[in-house]
């Protein structure tokens, strides 16, 4: 049974200017630990393909399956990690990573115990105690990881949730999910617009077309594993990508210069 | 700089935030100065025209005639118990604004057809001075004190309800978003989610609604003469006691001032500032 099974999905969003058809038929289906990575240029609606993954938004026709059941809503199945953190600045970091096992109806020692441990994972334990504002930027993503695994969702939905970050803290971030991935082999399902980062973290790349998105081309990533952003394999792969990308983003561009 | 000398700091930045923290001690301190100076000043005016007879004494009564009003009041305790019986009235009526105003502009926030209706009265409700229901507010609940909290309620409430209404509309979409998918909903969503999120709005709604509460209360006071400040003002009147009218205004600024400085501003440091980030 695949773990996510998106078939004939498409979405139409209603702006001043008319309908806009932001999600073309798309049909897609993710095995069970698989990462895959979703990259297109902007406005191709890989987000809204994550959102609909997700319940946070029901399709205008066919069907989204996680785990062989209908996908109507969200679920602790599926959690979404956001490119802005999203994280509750009136919780402080413990509170916030607690937030899913309290909707969960866990008990508090446990869901502190759990959330502590999350905590430590992400390399954080001593801001416990902190408050949202009081972090950096990849900080912020570090919680906001942990929160999202807290209620131990088996699919993990990531929209462009390094985008905000600087280089550096983008690369330590890598190796962590992939060490989080590596060890847990949760199905990972990651939207990104920046092709070198689909390459070094995902098993597939899927490649989407300009608006109406659907999928372009799909690619396996073979390269072996703990992977290196700057390693020229990785590289090659990713210009191959790109260029399969060009013409779409254009196409977008010249789109969004007419209107 | 290393990892190692990175927690511990050289003597030098020690002497910089000594130094800074010797900069702040004096601002303060300029601060309370101005603001004693500002006050010093503000009597020495007070002073001034007394001096100068500008009015006469009958209509305007000096500092000291005021102080010593202010001390036979709180002597006899007619000054103490007033103030006592209009914030027992003030509080109740104020706590019934809480209580329902807030669920309510949550509920308004959220519910689209609910705030084109009942949020639409309650918009026109606000435009209208609470004192308005003072004539029907006695006919339904008679000469007492039931009148007059319901007019401190009808004062309080759409402040607050509209307040905590826009503190919803306007929460960015994401918090809820981000508490969807971490399975919050139904009531778990309003009291996890709506009611933190929007609470810099309902405190700037308290705010706004306590002084319309004490506002509608005053003056529900005056019309309806019995105990308490407003009807300690309107004796002042009526005995031609200026010096009484002055003690009880300041009674009822220095009321006010307490709540905001002590209540409204350690909520806010509390619960907002130190938790978004924000300043005061």
């Amino acid at each position: 049974m695949p773990k996510v099974e998106i078939s004939g999905v498409s979405q139409v969003f209603w702006s001043q200017s008319g309908a806009i058809q932001a999600l073309g038929e798309t049909s897609l289906t993710i095995e069970e630990g698989e990462f895959v990575c979703i990259v297109g240029p902007s406005g191709c609606g890989k987000s809204t393909l994550l959102n609909l993954v997700a319940g946070l938004t029901k399709p205008d026709s066919g069907q989204v399956k996680a785990n062989g059941a209908l996908v109507t809503g969200p679920g602790p199945d599926r959690v979404v990690m956001f490119q802005e953190s999203g994280l509750f600045p009136w919780l402080n970091v413990l509170q916030n990573v607690m937030f899913g096992l309290k909707m969960a109806g866990v008990a508090e020692p446990k869901r502190r115990e759990r959330a502590e441990k999350l905590l430590q994972m992400v390399h954080l334990s001593r801001f416990t105690q902190a408050w949202v504002h009081e972090l950096s930027g990849g900080m912020k993503q570090r919680v906001a990881l942990a929160r999202a695994l807290a209620p131990n969702p088996d699919i993990l939905l990531m929209d462009e949730p390094f985008a905000a970050l600087d280089a550096q803290t983008r690369d330590m971030l890598h190796d962590e999910l992939e060490d989080l991935w590596a060890s847990t082999r949760k199905t990972i399902i990651f939207v990104t617009h920046n092709v070198r980062e689909a390459v070094r973290l995902g098993t597939r790349v899927i490649v989407m077309t300009a608006r109406p998105g659907q999928v372009k081309n799909i690619y396996d990533i073979d390269l072996p594993r703990p992977r290196h952003i700057e390693d020229v394999a990785l590289a090659r792969i990713a210009a191959t990508i790109r260029d399969d990308l060009r013409n779409e983003v254009l196409q977008a561009t010249h789109e969004e210069g007419i209107d | 700089m290393n990892t190692a000398t990175q927690h511990t700091p050289s003597a030098a930045l020690a002497t910089i935030a000594h130094a800074k923290a010797r900069s702040n001690r004096f601002d303060r301190w300029r601060i309370h100065a101005i603001r004693a100076a500002f006050f010093a000043s503000l009597v020495g005016l007070w002073h001034a025209l007394v001096w100068l007879e500008v009015w006469d004494e009958m209509i305007f009564p000096s500092l000291p005639q005021v102080a010593e009003t202010l001390w036979l009041g709180i002597n006899d305790q007619s000054l103490t118990s007033a103030v006592a019986t209009s914030l027992q009235r003030l509080l109740i009526g104020y706590a019934l604004a809480l209580c329902i105003g807030i669920p309510l502009g949550l509920l308004l926030g959220r519910v689209r057809w609910l705030n084109e209706t009942v949020g639409m009265l309650a918009l026109g409700l606000q435009a209208l001075p609470s004192i308005c229901w003072l004539p029907l507010a006695v006919l339904w609940f008679g000469l007492g004190d039931t009148a007059m909290i319901f007019v401190v309620v009808m004062g309080a409430l759409m402040a607050l309800t509209l307040a905590t209404r826009d503190g919803v509309k306007n929460l960015p979409p994401l918090f809820l978003r981000a508490a969807h998918v971490l399975g919050a909903s139904g009531w778990r969503l309003y009291i996890h989610v709506m009611l933190p999120a929007t609470l810099p709005a309902i405190l700037t709604g308290a705010k706004l609604g306590w002084s319309f509460a004490w506002r509608s209360l005053m003056a529900a006071e005056l019309l309806l003469v019995g105990v308490g400040l407003g009807a300690l003002l309107e004796r002042g009147r009526e005995l031609h006691d200026m010096s009484l009218v002055v003690a009880v205004m300041m009674v009822i600024m220095f009321v006010g001032l307490l709540t905001d400085r002590w209540l409204f501003n350690y909520l806010e440091q509390r619960f907002i500032h130190r938790r978004w980030g924000t300043t005061a």
